[in-house]
């Protein structure tokens, strides 16, 4: 193949953004249908629905750039936001929240101990503690919902400031640390360094246990911060929210162009990956289109965009 | 495990009891429980275990393969709810043999159909594998809500003959339950493949290096759709033993067989890595768990706790198959 003319660039870009191409799609599509797609209230809706996958998915980014996964924040996500309304009957809110969030820290740690100084396969290790987590809630909750009864709580998230949803201002925040935390500090280089090489990163003398054990500590953390938000905006706590949000997310994060190979990808593109997934569900309900046909178009959308992610790197190596 | 050879007795028995923990770790808590509970040695109760033995172990058995083979497969869940539905909706229209094979031979198209997409995108490593067919599996679970309409299918709807799976359900071949003495051809049969057939050798080759493999002259593309085959195979026996069992259908009984398979077969010994592994071991993965849940039902836990319980084995059980390795 020309490796310069313009059909390899264009094959270069399909393969690279494929997340943005589909948005466009959907985008250029929804200018035909006739629907109330093109509205300030539907987008920033849209983008509400979406803030807590995408609180979810830039932790998760962390750690699949250093070469892991992190699927226990479906856990840590029923878990923490559970905590977040039970406590509030012994302790002040604000506290309240505080431990429910440094649950989530707390389960972060212990994954970084075990995928990363104990060297185990971090999916099927937080696999296991995402399924260890659900059963707690289960517990704590009697596998019922929990209302909470705070007004003051339900407001964070589904107060708004000067016309912007609360959940979305604290996503953009959140958006904008993990940014900077990747593109401008020393951490986020030396993430990117762990997954390309974990090898040559500790020769270069970079504290791989160290680094790489953060960014599970800190996709634990967003976890545990997004639980409190799904609480707050739900007004209730269930152990039934989190059973799919971890493939999801992680999956989302992928559809981005974050590889798991490990040292490719950042913030922003696991924000687009994530937006497929939030735009697609609001153009399928703006479209009508039935439950079971969405279900089936998520997932087919999942298999043909991971399959162009392997397909693409399959092209890069030599295949045996 | 035949290579103990010229140790010390004390080594050998510390590596015999590091190879087969689990076998102990059953004695322990069959030990333990039948002293604080006597109604757990009683035949009620063993019958009760043999019953359980049903769905889990058949899903297990398939999964067993795509492990070594050095895959995963997450869409059982899926392809279990698909042939179930459909199965159960053609006892009546088709009658029960062909229903029957049809419900198999989705299941193996299924697994076919993974095995299909995995190659032709080149991934080759689990990672990849767990998320594509997380894909299909939502794509298989929403053909059987598309097929049902979502709603459940019960036995007592159909009007003709369904003797077949009557007795899979609640059946008994002398002293063995049905779906036990069919546990048990199956066994037989998949033990014989993996250990007799060059099939077999050729997966625990794929799973331990495929590179090697490859250059050895192994044909991974055929063990590839052959692991996978064999998982959609066994997850379509297990829908029909479940079902069979419960007398109902719904678009969503698989939910947390994938979890559970995987659970059963790492804490049998089958490592992740792929390579090593037998459905042997399996079998006793299979039968911790539900002795386990056995034990906690008797001790009176809430079924909560056991799934937490059960989390925490399969984190425990990972992390001592990894230590092993290291």
């Amino acid at each position: 193949m020309n490796r310069t003319g313009t059909g390899f660039s264009l094959y270069r870009m399909v393969t690279k953004q494929k997340a943005f191409i589909f948005i466009v799609v959907m985008l250029v599509g929804m200018l035909f249908a006739g629907t109330e797609f093109y509205t300030a209230y539907n987008l920033l809706d849209m983008l509400n629905s979406t803030s807590i996958l995408l609180i979810l998915s830039f932790g998760v980014t962390m750690t699949i750039i250093s070469g892991g996964c992190d699927l226990s924040i479906g856990g840590i996500l029923v878990v923490s936001g559970i905590l977040a309304i039970k406590l509030q009957a012994v302790m002040p809110m604000g506290l309240a929240i505080l431990f429910a969030i440094a649950f989530g820290v707390a389960v972060g740690f212990v994954n970084g101990f075990l995928v990363v100084h104990q060297r185990t396969e971090p999916f099927i290790i937080t696999l296991g503690m995402g399924l260890l987590l659900t059963g707690v809630a289960q517990q704590l909750t009697n596998a019922h919902p929990v209302p909470a009864t705070n007004p003051e709580f339900m407001m964070i998230g589904n107060g708004s400031v000067l016309g912007v949803p609360n959940l979305v201002i604290i996503m953009a925040l959140c958006f904008a640390a993990s940014f900077w935390l990747m593109r401008y500090t020393q951490f986020g280089r030396n993430l990117y360094a762990i997954g390309g090489d974990y090898d040559v990163a500790r020769y270069s003398g970079i504290n791989v246990v160290r680094t790489k054990w953060l960014a599970f500590v800190i996709s634990g953390g967003a976890a545990g911060l997004a639980g409190v938000l799904l609480s707050s905006k739900l007004n209730t706590g269930s152990a039934i929210y989190g059973e799919l949000t971890a493939l999801v997310v992680n999956c989302g994060v992928v559809v981005g162009g974050t590889s798991f190979a490990g040292g490719i990808g950042g913030i922003p593109q696991s924000a687009l990956g994530l937006l497929v997934f939030g735009m697609l569900d609001n153009v399928m309900n703006m479209l009508r289109i039935t439950s079971y046909y969405q279900i089936l178009l998520k997932g087919a959308v999942i298999v043909a965009i991971i399959w162009l992610d392997c397909f693409a790197q399959k092209r890069r190596r030599e295949f045996v | 495990m035949s290579s103990y050879g010229s140790r010390s007795a004390l080594a050998v028995v510390g590596a015999v009891l590091r190879d087969y923990l689990v076998l102990a770790m059953i004695a322990a808590l069959a030990a333990i429980t039948a002293m604080v509970e006597p109604k757990f040695m009683s035949a009620a109760n063993m019958v009760n275990i043999m019953r359980q033995f049903g769905p889990l172990i058949m899903v297990s058995l398939g999964m067993t393969f795509v492990i070594i083979g050095g895959f995963i497969d997450l869409s059982v869940a899926g392809t279990i709810n698909l042939v179930a539905v459909v199965t159960i909706s053609l006892i009546q229209p088709m009658g029960q043999v062909p229903a029957l094979v049809t419900g198999l031979a989705i299941g193996a198209a299924c697994g076919a159909l993974n095995s299909a997409v995995i190659l032709s995108s080149g991934a080759l490593t689990q990672a990849e594998a767990l998320f594509l067919t997380f894909g299909m599996s939502t794509v298989y679970s929403a053909f059987a809500l598309l097929y049902s309409h979502g709603s459940t299918m019960h036995f007592w709807d159909i009007k003709t003959s369904k003797s077949i799976f009557e007795s899979i359900g609640g059946g008994t071949v002398g002293p063995l339950s049905v779906s036990f003495a069919i546990f048990l051809v199956v066994l037989a049969l998949l033990w014989v493949f993996q250990s007799k057939t060059k099939e077999g050798r050729e997966i625990c080759l794929t799973g331990g290096n495929k590179t090697a493999a490859a250059l050895a002259g192994v044909r991974i593309k055929r063990a590839i759709v052959v692991i996978y085959t064999i998982g959609g195979f066994m997850a379509a026996v297990g829908a029909i033993v479940l079902f069979s069992r419960i007398t109902t259908a719904a678009p969503v009984i698989g939910a947390g067989y994938e979890t559970n398979a995987i659970l059963a077969v790492v804490v049998g010994g089958t490592t992740l890595k792929g390579g090593k592994g037998s459905v042997l071991r399996t079998v006793m993965g299979v039968l911790l768990v539900i002795l386990m849940s056995n034990c906690l039902n008797l001790l009176g836990v809430s079924t909560y706790l056991q799934v937490a319980v059960k989390g925490a084995i399969l984190v425990f059980a990972i992390w001592l198959d990894n230590r092993k390795q290291a």
